[in-house]
């Protein structure tokens, strides 16, 4: 269930390889990662709960979720969305919970690092902020646990919206690719595969690294997270069969894997993720059947509804999905229709093999609410989030936030924060900045949140920083 | 004698303010077990908890349950409350997750074989089931162990012993409390006492009149103490702790050692719990974690455990120990009439709560115990020979 044509992309899949599925020999590419070689081998089944022992499949393809852990060479609960598979490499689905390998050999090492920023997560918001840093002079640590930079701008394959400055008709992973190439020519070090684990006061901030089996200490003067956000889960009874993915999940599998997650889809929400993934979907060949709203209206942009309306795919908004069914994975989905969020008595149901939820992110903020800043209930911003002032610094000195993970915004506006973000760090390090650049970095980022779809992460904003 | 409670409850001043029989300041095991007890007796209490139930030490302890002690009233103690231990899901109706899976002590010299051989002698005179073992029989007993890298020499094992979850234990006491009339109030801060005729408990919300206050305020007894002018020699210090994520069950006993200061277990959700003691740990409330507790737990527990490296630490934490001077709990009066401490429990507060409270509510409804506790009450400081529990971590 590989892709092998796409109008957009192509694939650098790399090398062949096989490697053992609980005793069976699986092909696979040395490019993917353990969870999408499996999806691409028509396996959904990864593992199955610990308490009611019930299949589970991946959900988020991002490392945030832990649906997808399995046995990897003996060593229990990996998380293989964001472990790349190797030749030879023997993997389990595990059973509830994991057994622990007897003798195998486990060497760690350590180390300790130096710098005077370091940002979390290299997501268009951390890679902005890390190259403005960086430029500068300041010296960056760039840290992130995916095995590939750029965040969820990778797999976008649709042109941005808004002016020429903001990239606007430039599609996402061209951007990601040019922030990548500015990163590769810079002295930013940039550390994959690499997974912050800790926030810790040691005279000076300290941040945990963990990776393979390396543990880093790393001690920054000056810290910047920009940690993404996570899917939102929607409650309903079958929304853990494998087959019920989010949608950020589903297009890491099209479009950084070229692999085809499923055959027949219900997209689940009209914002414009929902849009924008059915349209990707259809994209690669995959049926949308529908795509379900709960609201009376459609939330994304009408261009994006407009693209997909016209290649047949209905929008039915006032319904949701009751539960989903199907033995072992999804076989299917009870939609309902809603009038004033009630159920009408009217219903169908749609045969599919996937359920995509795209139903609203939640910053990713663990690291900031460990170390104790001060927190805040914004629902505009998607939930908690760290208290920030206009120069994105927290409540605690010397730690930044950007991108989703300050409030849940889009990638045009997580490039600005980054960049404001990473000049006042530098500034406040010592380093000169231009003042007019940064001027015109708080312009930009007013100017991307003047639209109408810019005015819920505004009133989040004006509500943290205390004005009406 | 419904001693206390029915003769002051005769006056008849303060009566538009709320009334209680006992006014338990402390929602942890101790509050909220002890609340259990006087219900039973039919005496009302309330509960007075600043956070959420278990906020305090409770839901942040390991839930061990060790009768290895090496003084009698500690021993004692913990025995009595096994006793409670064994009954509780079907007194209580909840599933409290207790798992008698034994308890390791592990001997890592000539001079720590000798003393817990001395030990066991105590225990077994006491009527407790432990053995010596060599360390041949550790390894029979805990093949997981690696007894050379823990260089352990020999141990102590009693099967008895074992671990339950102080979430459900907790809850099983407020929930049992609560139905034969007692009161909980989460979220409600004592600011003050005040001592007239009955106590007066100053909370921001409200007033309240008590005619008892017993004082189970965890590491914050002292401050309670000083309220109505008892003076508390306990002293506030952190303890760290950390879970993995779970296992299917390979670790049947806890294991401690007093050497290195570590303890753990595996809980019956799998995952492994422990916590290592550090020696070098200032006084003073704070809860934050630290990274030398994290690698200094990692590099103990893969050398008890080597596979244990391929493990994930889920979370880590920190709570606050409330030690006195001899590592014994304070039980009892004070100079202050029917003013009662329940406090100064180090690390095994959880495990003797089921019988401290038990006791306490005798001597606050009945005026004497069913087990002497004059040892532990905070007259012994005065007198300035203690005797201090040497089996503690921390
Ligand atoms: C399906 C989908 C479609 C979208 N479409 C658009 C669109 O069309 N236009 C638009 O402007 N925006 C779009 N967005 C939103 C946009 O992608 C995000 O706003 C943007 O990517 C946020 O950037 P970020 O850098 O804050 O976070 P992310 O891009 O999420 O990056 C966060 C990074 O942090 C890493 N990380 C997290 N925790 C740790 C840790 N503890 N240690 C190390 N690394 C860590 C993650 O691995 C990740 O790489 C879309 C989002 C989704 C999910
Ligand atoms: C990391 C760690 C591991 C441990 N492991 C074990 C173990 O394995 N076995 C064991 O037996 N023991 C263990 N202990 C010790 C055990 O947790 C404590 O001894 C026990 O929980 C004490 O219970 P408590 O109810 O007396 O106090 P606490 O649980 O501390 O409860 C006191 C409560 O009083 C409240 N309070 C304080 N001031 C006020 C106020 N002014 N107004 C209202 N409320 C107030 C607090 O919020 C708190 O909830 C451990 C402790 C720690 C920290
Ligand atoms: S963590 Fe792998 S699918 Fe979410």
């Amino acid at each position: 269930m590989r892709i092998s044509e796409h109008p957009i992309l192509s694939f650098d899949r790399g090398k062949k390889i096989t490697f053992l599925f609980n005793g069976k020999k699986i092909s696979a590419y040395e490019n993917e990662t353990v969870a999408s070689a499996l999806t691409a081998a028509g396996i959904n089944v990864l593992s199955r709960s610990i308490k009611y022992n019930r299949p589970r499949g991946f959900f988020c393809g991002i490392g945030k979720c832990s649906s997808c852990l399995m046995t990897v060479d003996g060593v229990p609960n990996v998380k293989t969305c964001v472990t790349p598979v190797k030749d030879g490499m023997v993997v389990e689905s595990q059973d509830g919970k994991g057994n622990l390998p007897e003798n195998k050999e486990f060497k760690s090492k350590k180390e300790t690092l130096h710098a005077d920023v370091a940002v979390v997560g290299a997501g268009p918001a951390g890679l902005s902020a890390a190259i403005t840093a960086s430029k500068h002079g300041a010296d960056v640590l760039l840290i992130d646990e995916n095995p590939v930079a750029g965040g969820q701008l990778i797999k976008q394959t649709h042109k941005f919206f808004g002016s020429k400055e903001h990239k606007a008709g430039v599609r996402g992973i061209e951007i990601a690719k040019l922030l990548l190439n500015e990163i590769e020519n810079s002295n930013v070090n940039l550390l994959l595969n690499a997974g912050v684990i800790g926030y810790y006061k040691d005279n000076s901030h300290m941040l945990a690294v963990v990776q393979n089996s390396k543990l880093i200490k790393v001690y920054p003067k000056k810290i910047i997270v920009a940690t993404g956000a996570s899917e939102n889960m929607l409650a309903f009874p079958g929304n853990d069969l494998p087959g019920v993915v989010g949608a950020g999940g589903v297009q890491t599998l099209m479009n950084v894997y070229g692999i085809r997650p499923g055959n027949s889809v219900l997209m689940v929400g009209a914002g414009n993720v929902g849009l924008i993934v059915s349209y990707q979907l259809m994209q690669a060949g995959i049926n949308v059947k529908m795509v379900v709203e709960a609201l009376p209206k459609i939330g994304g942009y009408i261009v994006h509804a407009a693209k997909l309306r016209r290649l047949g795919v209905p929008i039915l908004t006032s319904h949701t999905v009751k539960n989903a069914y199907g033995n072992g994975r999804v076989e299917g989905a009870r939609i309902v229709k809603l009038e004033n969020w009630k159920e009408t008595g009217e219903g169908f149901d749609v045969d599919v093999d996937l359920i995509c939820l795209a139903v609203g992110l939640t910053p990713t903020c663990e690291i900031l609410f460990q170390a104790g800043c001060e927190t805040k209930y914004i629902p505009e911003l998607g939930g908690w989030v760290a208290r920030h002032d206009r120069n994105l610094e927290t409540s605690i000195k010397g730690i930044y936030v950007a991108g989703d993970c300050s409030g849940i915004e889009e990638a045009s506006t997580a490039m600005m924060e980054g960049r404001i973000a990473g000049m006042d760090a530098a500034e406040k390090l010592g380093f000169k900045i231009d003042e007019k650049e940064k001027k015109d970095a708080f312009e930009n980022l007013k100017t991307l949140r003047s639209g109408p779809f810019g005015e819920k992460p505004r009133i989040g904003k004006e509500k943290m920083w205390g004005r009406k | 004698m419904r001693g206390i409670v029915s003769e002051a409850n005769n006056s008849e001043a303060f009566s538009e303010a709320k009334m209680s029989d006992v006014a338990v300041i402390g929602g942890g095991i101790n509050g909220c077990a002890l609340a259990y007890e006087l219900a039973k007796k039919g005496v009302n209490a309330t509960v007075f908890e600043k956070g959420y139930l278990g906020s305090g030490a409770t839901g942040r302890c390991g839930g061990g349950i060790r009768q290895q002690f090496d003084t009698e009233d500690n021993i004692r103690l913990v025995m009595e409350s096994v006793k409670i231990f064994e009954k509780m899901e079907k007194e209580l109706g909840y599933d409290i997750e207790y798992d008698q899976g034994g308890y390791l002590v592990l001997a890592h010299s000539d001079e720590e074989k000798e003393r817990f051989k001395k030990n066991v002698e105590l225990q077994r005179s006491m009527g407790l089931g432990v053995n010596f073992l060599e360390k041949e029989e550790i390894k029979e007993l805990c093949p997981i162990l690696d007894v050379d890298g823990a260089k352990a020499v020999g141990a102590t094992f009693c099967q008895t012993d074992g671990h339950a979850n102080p979430f459900r234990v907790t809850e099983a006491y407020a929930k049992n409390a609560e139905r034969l009339g007692a009161e909980i109030k989460t979220f409600t801060e004592v600011k003050g006492i005040k001592k007239e005729k009955r106590f007066e408990i100053i909370t921001e919300k409200e007033k309240m009149f008590a005619d008892v206050v017993v004082n189970a305020a965890g590491c914050y007894s002292k401050q309670i103490a000083e309220m109505v002018g008892v003076k508390l020699p306990n002293k506030p210090y952190r303890h760290e702790i950390l879970a993995t994520e779970s296992l299917k069950p390979v670790l049947k006993p806890m294991i401690i050692s007093f050497m290195d200061g570590i303890y753990f277990c595996q809980h019956k959700t799998g995952q492994i719990v422990g916590g290592i003691g550090n020696p070098d740990e200032p006084s003073g409330i704070n809860t934050e974690s630290s990274f030398w507790f994290l690698e200094k737990m990692a590099s103990t527990i893969t050398r008890y455990i080597p596979s244990f490296k391929n493990l994930n630490v889920l979370r880590q934490w920190a709570g606050m120990y409330d030690v006195t001077p001899d590592a014994r709990p304070i039980l009892g009066k004070t100079n202050v009439k029917n003013f009662f401490v329940v406090c100064g429990f180090s690390g095994h507060g959880f495990m003797v709560a089921p019988v401290t409270a038990k006791l306490m509510s005798e001597l606050i409804v009945d005026g004497k115990t069913s087990m002497p506790i004059d040892n532990l009450s905070i007259e012994r400081f005065k007198k300035g020979v203690i005797r201090k529990e040497g089996a503690v971590v921390g």
